[in-house]
C-alpha cells in the first residue's frame, strides 16, 4: 500500500531558492524574547546536532533538559569524526561557492535529496566555521596564518576544514564547553547516563521523554514543550560498522511506533577505507578517513590470486583501478562508487590480504613527493591507529582497505521545520533524514549535525512553540504514566525470557544477514531472504535471549538487548524500503537495475521521492508514503565521475 | 581585600607555588652556606673571620627570621599537599607499576624532606643552640662536633636526603612557577641534578673528611 | 604482521556490585585468547563466556573502540591503559601479551572518581571542571568570519596538541598523587594558546582550579606520569602553563582580586 501522501508537507518555500531561508524566517511566528524562559525543551543526545542545539536555545533564553547514554556529552559518538566539514568559504579562491557546494551534494546524493534544504545547508555552512573558529577550535591553519583547506570525495574544489584527522572530536568539543556555559548558568540542566525509552505525546504533541537512568535503572519522566531528537544514525543495525558501541536506533524507533514517519530506511552509506575484518572476535571496524583519499592510492594486483606481497608486486603489475575508471575524479569519486569498485574487484578474485577481502591505499607516491614527515603531519593520528590495529607500519607497505557500514542517509523524516510527523517532535543530524539523499558525500554530515543545531532550530523550533497553543503538562499526566509502563513491560520481557543466547549473538547474526543481503548490492531474492531470516531471528531472540542481572542496578547487558530487539524490528523496515526501491541510487545498489559498464541506474521516472514508512502497529506491513522530490535549480543527470 | 591571599594559599597551585619558590631560596641560600664553609679548607683562621662577619652582622637576626620563614612555609606547604595527596586514593592499585616517569627522588619528596629537617635540628643544636657553641671557636666547634662518628653519619645521612630531595626539587619548582620551555627545560633538569650532587657532596664532604682524618688518627 | 595465535590468559579483575559495596578481586581462566583481539574484545569473549555460565558479565565503559571517545579505561598490571605508549585500553591489542600470563585489571582509584560497578567509575568530577569556565564565551551567531583571526600555524597546532585530550580520566588514575592538573591543564593551556581565548584566560584558570580542588583530587608534584600514561600524550607543559596563567591572574589581574 501506498501513496503520494498530503500527509508529508515539506513545508518548503517556493520561489528564488537563494533567498528562502530568509523569508521563511521571517514569515515564522516568534517568541519574544521575554517568553523564552516560560518554554522548556528537550533535547535527546549531545553529538553535534544536539550539543550545538542545546547551546543555541539556552542562549536565546530557553529552558533545556539534555539527554545522552554517555557518562558525558563531550563523548557522543560525533567525537570519532575525523577527516573535516565543508564550507562554501572559498578560501583557496578555486572556485567554489554556495551553489557549487549545494549542487555537489545534490548530486553526490543521487538526486535523492530536498533541494530547499540542501540550498539552506550550503547557505549557513559558512557560519559553522566562523562559529567554531571563534570557540577556539583549533582549525589546520596555513603558515600565513589562515585556515587551511583539504579535499573530499565527489568535489573538485578543497572546502573540507579539518583539525589534524580528529575535526569531530575538536568540533564536539566546541559545541560542548557552549553547553558548559550554558550548564553552568542554570540554563540547561544536563542529564547523563540517560536511555531514553519512549516518547510522551499528549494530544497528538510530543510533550516528553521516559528514560531509563543507566545506573539506578529507575524510570524517569521529563516534560517540556518540543522534543528534539538528536541520537544519531542505525549504522549498528548491522553490528559490525564504524560506529560506536553504543550507537542505536531505539530513541528513533519509538518515536516511529508513537507516530513519526520512517524516511528512506535503505539508505546506508558503505565507505570504502576502512580496516578489514581480522576475525570472528570482530567488535566494531575502524575507518580509516576519505581524506587519506587526498593521497593514498588506491590499487590491486593486475592478476587474480596474486600473492606476493605489496612490495614486489611491481609497477606494471598493479591496476590503479578508480584511476582507471574515473579519470576525472580518481581516487577522491564519491563513497558509494569507491565502494562498489572494491567490492567488484574482490568479488572478481582480486582481492589482498588473508581473506582476499582488501585492497591497497597506498601511500609510497606522496611519501617520495612530500617526504614521509608532511604525511605524518597530515595523517599521523589514523596511521598511528592502522598500526595499533593491524600490527602493520603503513609508512612502509600500503594500508588493506575494505568498505565497512558507516553512516545511515535515511532517518526520521522531517520537514524545511526538522519537524516529523509528530508535532513538537524535531529531528537532528543523522537522526533525521533530510539533507544526503542516497549517499551523503564526505565531510557533509558534520556540516548538517551543526547547521541543523547552531542555526536551523533555533528559528524554526519558533513556529511550533509560538504557533500552537500549547497547554501546560506536567509529568503527572496519564500519557507518561502509559509510556511508562510501556517502556517497562519491554525491560520486564527482556528479563524474563532466562534463554541461553546472549544479545551479541542475536545482533550479529542479524548484522550477517543484512550485510550479505541489504549491503553494497542487494537484489529481490536476496531482499526476500532477508526478509523471512529477520523474523526468525526476531521470534528466536524472543525465545531464547538470556540477559541476566537486575533491572534496578546498572546493567550492560539489559541496555544491549533493548537495542537489539528494535533492531530486530527496524530492520524489516530497512529491509522492505530497499525491495520497494528497485532502482539502483547512491548507496543503494540494486543488481536488477545497472548499466551495461556495471554502474548503477537510476530510475527518475519511478523513484524520484522520499519514501516514509508509517506504523500501523505490531505485526501489521507498515504504509508507505512518497514525498515527491522537484528539482528545479539542479538538472537531473545520470551521475558520471568519469 | 586579602581575600585573594587567602584563596591563593588555599589553592594546590597557589601552596605549591610558595613551596616552589621558598624552596628555590633555600636553595640560593644552601648554596651560599655551602660557599662560607668551603673556607673551613683555607684554613682555620678564615672560617673563623668568616664566621665572625656572619656573627657581626647587624641585620642577622632578620635575616635569621627570614630564613626560618621560609623553612616554616616550605615545610607547611609540603605537609599541607601531602596530606591532601594521602587522601586522594583511599583505595590502593593491587598491583603497582608505572608509566616510567617518576623518581626515586620524586616519590620520596617528603621523606627526603624529613630527613634534612631532622638533620636541621641536630645541625642548630651543634652550631647555634648548644651552650658550648658560644664559647670556642668556630672551626673548633665544627671539629669537635664532626668528629663525634654518630653525629658524622647523621651529618652525611642529612647530605644524601638533601641530594634526594633537591635532584627532584630543582627542576620541578621551575615547573610548579610555571617555566617549561623546550629550550630551557632540559638544561634545567640537568642544572638542578648537577647542583643537587655539587651540594650533598660538598655538605658531605665535611664531615667524611673530619670523621676519616680524626677517627683513622685515633 | 605477525601471524595470528592464540593464547590462554589468567584475568584477575575488580568485581564491585555498585557505589556502596565493597569489591575485590576475581579470578578469570580464559582460553583462546587470539592475538589479534582487542583488549575490550578479550573482555567481550570473557564477557560471553561468564554469560554462558550464569554468571553476569563484567562491566566497563567503552563506545568508540578507536581511541577517542575516552570512554574506556582500567589499569592494567598497574598501569594505566596498559603498557603502549599513547594508547587507550580499546586501542591496546593482545598480541602485546603471552600464552600463560596473568593479567590484572583494575578500575581507576581515585576518590574524586567512585567506583560505580566492576571497572565502570564515576568521572562526572571532570565535568564540573570544564562548566567551571572551559569554553569561550560566544554564543552562536555572533562570530566573525574565521579569517579575520590569523594564528601562526605553530600556535595553533600547539593548541591543538592540548586540545586532543579525550577526559578518559588516566592522568588522575595515573597520578601518583592522584592529580587532575593535566587534564584541567590541557584545556587552560589551549584556550591560552589561541587568541580567542585569552579574554577570559584569568577568570577561566581562577575558577577551574577552584573547582578542582573541591572535587578532592590530589595535587601536582610534578612525577609526570600523568602525561606518560596520556593516550594522547598530551604534554606536560601544559601544567606548567596552567601554573603560570593561575600565577599571573592572581598577581597581574584585576580577576585576582
Ligand atoms: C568513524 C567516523 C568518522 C566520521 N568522519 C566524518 C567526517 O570526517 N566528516 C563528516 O562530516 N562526518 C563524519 N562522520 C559522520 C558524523 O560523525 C556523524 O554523522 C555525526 O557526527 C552524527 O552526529 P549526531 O549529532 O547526529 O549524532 P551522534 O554524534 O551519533 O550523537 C548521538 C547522541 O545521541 C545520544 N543517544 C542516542 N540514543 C539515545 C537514546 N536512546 N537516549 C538518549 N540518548 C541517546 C547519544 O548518547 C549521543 O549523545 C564520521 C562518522 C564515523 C563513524
Ligand atoms: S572506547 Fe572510546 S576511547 Fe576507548
Amino acid at each position: 500500500m501506498s501513496s503520494n501522501s498530503p500527509i508529508l508537507d515539506p513545508k518548503c518555500p517556493g520561489g528564488d531558492i537563494e533567498t528562502r531561508w530568509d523569508r521563511h524566517r521571517f514569515a515564522m511566528k516568534q517568541v519574544n524574547p521575554a517568553n523564552k524562559r516560560k518554554f522548556h525543551i528537550i533535547v535527546v543526545g549531545t553529538g553535534l546536532a544536539g550539543g550545538s542545539a542545546a547551546a543555541s536555545l539556552a542562549e536565546l533564553g530557553y529552558r533545556v533538559t539534555s539527554l545522552c547514554i554517555q557518562d558525558s556529552p563531550r563523548r557522543a559518538h560525533s567525537i570519532a569524526a575525523q577527516g573535516g566539514i565543508n564550507a562554501a568559504k572559498n578560501y583557496p579562491n578555486d572556485g567554489d561557492s554556495v551553489f557549487r557546494l549545494f549542487y555537489d551534494t545534490i548530486k553526490g546524493g543521487d538526486y535523492r535529496a530536498r533541494e530547499s534544504n540542501v540550498y539552506r545547508l550550503a547557505q549557513v555552512s559558512n557560519n559553522i566555521i566562523d562559529q567554531a573558529t571563534a570557540q577556539g577550535v583549533p582549525f589546520a591553519r596555513e603558515y600565513g596564518g589562515h585556515l587551511a583547506n583539504r579535499s573530499f570525495g565527489g568535489a573538485q574544489v578543497s572546502r573540507t576544514f579539518y583539525a589534524r584527522g580528529a575535526t569531530g572530536q575538536q568540533l564536539l568539543l566546541g559545541a560542548y564547553a557552549a553547553m558548559n556555559r550554558q550548564i553552568q548558568a542554570g540554563r540547561i540542566d544536563m542529564r547523563c547516563r540517560r536511555e531514553m525509552l519512549e516518547l510522551v505525546v499528549v494530544d497528538g504533541v510530543a510533550r516528553g521523554v521516559i528514560v531509563r537512568n543507566l545506573i539506578t535503572g529507575a524510570y524517569e519522566r521529563y516534560a517540556g514543550d518540543a522534543v528534539l531528537l538528536c541520537t544519531g544514525g542505525y549504522g549498528n543495525a548491522f553490528y559490525l560498522s564504524t560506529n560506536a558501541k553504543n550507537s542505536n536506533v531505539t530513541a528513533s524507533w519509538r518515536a516511529y511506533k508513537r507516530g513519526a514517519f520512517f524516511a528512506n530506511p535503505c539508505y546506508t552509506q558503505i565507505h570504502p577505507t576502512c580496516i578489514p575484518v581480522s576475525g570472528d572476535h570482530q567488535s566494531k571496524l575502524t575507518l580509516m578517513s576519505e581524506s587519506l583519499r587526498n593521497d593514498g592510492r588506491v590499487w590491486v594486483p593486475k592478476a587474480a590470486e596474486d600473492k606476493r606481497p605489496a612490495s614486489q608486486i611491481p609497477e606494471e603489475d598493479r591496476d590503479y583501478y578508480l584511476e582507471r575508471r574515473y579519470p576525472a575524479f580518481g581516487n577522491l569519486v564519491p563513497r558509494d562508487v569507491a565502494s562498489r569498485a572494491a567490492k567488484e574487484r574482490c568479488d572478481a578474485g582480486f582481492g589482498v590480504g588473508s581473506s582476499s577481502m582488501a585492497v591497497y591505499l597506498d601511500f609510497a607516491d606522496a611519501i617520495d613527493r612530500d617526504g614521509e614527515d608532511a604525511v605524518r603531519a597530515k595523517y599521523g593520528n589514523l596511521f598511528h591507529m592502522y598500526q595499533k590495529i593491524t600490527d602493520e607500519n603503513p609508512y612502509e607497505s600500503p594500508m588493506r582497505i575494505f568498505p565497512a557500514v558507516h553512516y545511515t542517509m535515511g532517518g526520521l523524516w522531517v520537514d524545511y521545520n526538522l519537524e516529523s510527523t509528530i508535532p513538537g517532535l524535531f529531528v537532528l543530524g543523522e537522526a533525521n533524514f533530510s539533507d544526503h539523499g542516497a549517499n551523503r558525500l564526505g565531510a557533509s554530515a558534520l556540516m548538517q549535525g551543526l547547521s541543523d543545531g547552531y542555526f536551523v532550530i533555533p528559528y524554526t523550533v519558533c513556529g511550533h512553540l509560538a504557533g500552537r497553543h500549547l497547554q501546560p503538562v506536567t509529568t503527572q499526566h496519564e500519557a507518561f504514566a502509559e509510556a511508562e509502563s510501556e517502556a517497562r513491560s519491554q525491560t520486564e520481557k527482556l528479563l524474563a525470557v532466562g534463554g541461553s543466547r546472549s544479545v551479541d549473538s542475536f545482533h550479529r547474526e542479524l548484522g550477517l544477514t543484512l550485510w550479505d543481503d541489504c549491503g553494497m548490492a542487494r537484489s529481490e531474492k536476496g531482499l526476500k531472504h532477508a526478509i523471512g531470516k529477520i523474523a526468525e531471528l526476531r521470534a528466536a531472540f524472543w525465545n531464547d535471549v538470556r540477559v541476566l542481572g537486575e533491572e534496578k542496578d546498572l546493567n550492560q547487558s539489559l541496555e544491549k538487548a533493548g537495542r537489539v530487539a528494535d533492531f530486530l524490528e527496524f530492520a524489516e523496515v530497512l529491509v522492505k524500503d530497499a525491495l520497494n526501491r528497485t532502482e539502483s541510487c547512491g548507496g543503494h545498489f540494486r543488481l536488477e537495475s545497472q548499466t551495461e559498464e556495471g554502474e548503477a541506474k537510476r530510475d527518475d521516472e519511478n523513484f524520484s521521492y522520499a519514501a516514509a514508512w508509517e506504523y500501523q502497529g505490531t505485526g501489521q506491513d507498515a504504509v508507505l508514503h512518497k514525498e515527491p522530490l522537484a528539482f528545479e535549480y539542479v538538472q537531473l543527470a545520470q551521475r558520471s565521475y568519469k | 581585600m586579602l581575600r585573594w591571599i587567602y584563596r591563593f594559599l588555599n589553592s594546590s597551585i597557589g601552596r605549591k607555588a610558595l613551596m616552589a619558590s621558598t624552596g628555590l631560596l633555600l636553595i640560593g641560600f644552601l648554596i651560599a652556606h655551602l660557599a662560607g664553609n668551603l673556607s673551613l679548607y683555607k684554613g682555620e683562621g678564615v672560617f673563623d673571620e668568616y664566621a665572625h662577619f656572619l656573627g657581626g652582622l647587624e641585620i642577622l637576626p632578620l635575616a635569621e627570621f627570614l630564613l626560618a620563614l621560609l623553612f616554616v612555609a616550605h615545610i607547611t606547604m609540603a605537609i599541607l599537599t601531602t596530606l591532601e595527596n594521602r587522601g586522594a586514593r583511599p583505595v590502593k592499585y593491587a598491583v603497582a607499576a608505572s608509566h616510567g616517569k617518576k623518581t626515586v627522588s620524586s616519590t620520596t619528596m617528603f621523606i627526603s624532606g624529613l630527613v634534612v629537617l631532622i638533620f636541621l635540628g641536630k645541625h642548630l643544636w651543634d652550631f647555634r643552640l648548644h651552650k658550648e657553641a658560644f664559647e670556642k671557636a668556630p672551626a673548633e666547634v665544627v671539629q669537635t662536633a664532626l668528629s663525634n662518628p654518630l653525629t658524622a653519619m647523621v651529618y652525611i645521612l642529612g647530605a644524601i636526603a638533601l641530594g634526594f630531595h633537591l635532584f627532584h626539587a630543582f627542576a620541578s619548582a621551575f615547573q610548579t612557577l610555571g617555566v617549561n620551555h623546550p629550550k630551557y627545560t632540559p638544561a634545567l633538569t640537568w642544572l638542578g641534578r648537577v647542583l643537587a650532587v655539587i651540594l650533598a657532596l660538598g655538605f658531605a664532604s665535611f664531615p667524611l673528611i673530619f670523621w676519616l682524618s680524626q677517627g683513622g688518627a685515633h | 604482521m605477525s601471524a595470528e595465535k592464540t593464547m590462554k590468559l589468567n584475568l584477575k579483575i575488580w568485581r564491585q556490585k555498585n557505589a556502596d559495596s565493597n569489591g575485590s578481586i576475581e579470578d578469570f581462566q580464559l582460553d583462546g585468547v587470539s592475538t589479534d583481539m582487542s583488549f575490550l574484545e578479550m573482555l567481550d569473549v570473557l564477557n560471553e563466556q561468564l554469560i554462558s555460565a550464569g554468571r553476569e558479565p563484567i562491566a566497563f565503559d567503552h563506545d568508540c573502540r578507536e581511541g577517542v571517545c575516552g570512554c574506556c579505561g582500567a589499569v592494567v598490571n598497574g598501569q594505566v591503559h596498559g603498557p603502549d605508549e599513547e594508547t587507550t585500553l580499546c586501542q591496546l591489542h593482545m598480541r602485546r601479551f603471552h600464552d600463560g600470563d596473568t593479567i590484572q585489571i583494575e578500575p581507576w582509584r581515585s576518590r574524586a572518581f567512585p567506583v560505580i560497578k566492576d571497572l565502570i567509575v564515576d568521572r562526572t568530577a571532570f565535568e564540573r571542571i570544564q562548566q567551571a569556565g572551559g569554553f569561550v564565551s560566544v554564543s552562536t551567531g555572533s562570530a566573525p568570519d574565521a579569517n579575520t583571526i590569523s594564528i601562526p600555524t605553530r600556535d595553533a597546532e600547539k593548541a591543538f596538541d592540548f586540545a586532543e585530550c579525550i577526559g578518559c580520566g588516566g592522568c588522575v588514575a595515573a597520578c601518583p598523587n592522584g592529580a587532575a592538573m593535566l587534564f584541567t591543564a590541557a584545556k587552560v593551556a589551549q584556550l591560552v594558546t589561541l587568541p580567542q581565548g585569552k579574554l577570559e584566560r584569568s577568570s577561566r584558570v581562577l575558577t577551574m582550579v577552584e573547582r578542582m580542588d573541591a572535587e578532592g583530587f590530589g595535587d601536582c608534584t610534578n612525577h609526570y606520569e600523568c602525561s606518560a600514561a596520556c593516550p594522547k600524550g598530551v604534554p606536560i607543559e601544559a601544567i606548567a602553563v596552567m601554573n603560570r596563567e593561575y600565577l599571573r591572574a592572581t598577581f597581574l589581574s584585576p580577576e585576582g582580586a
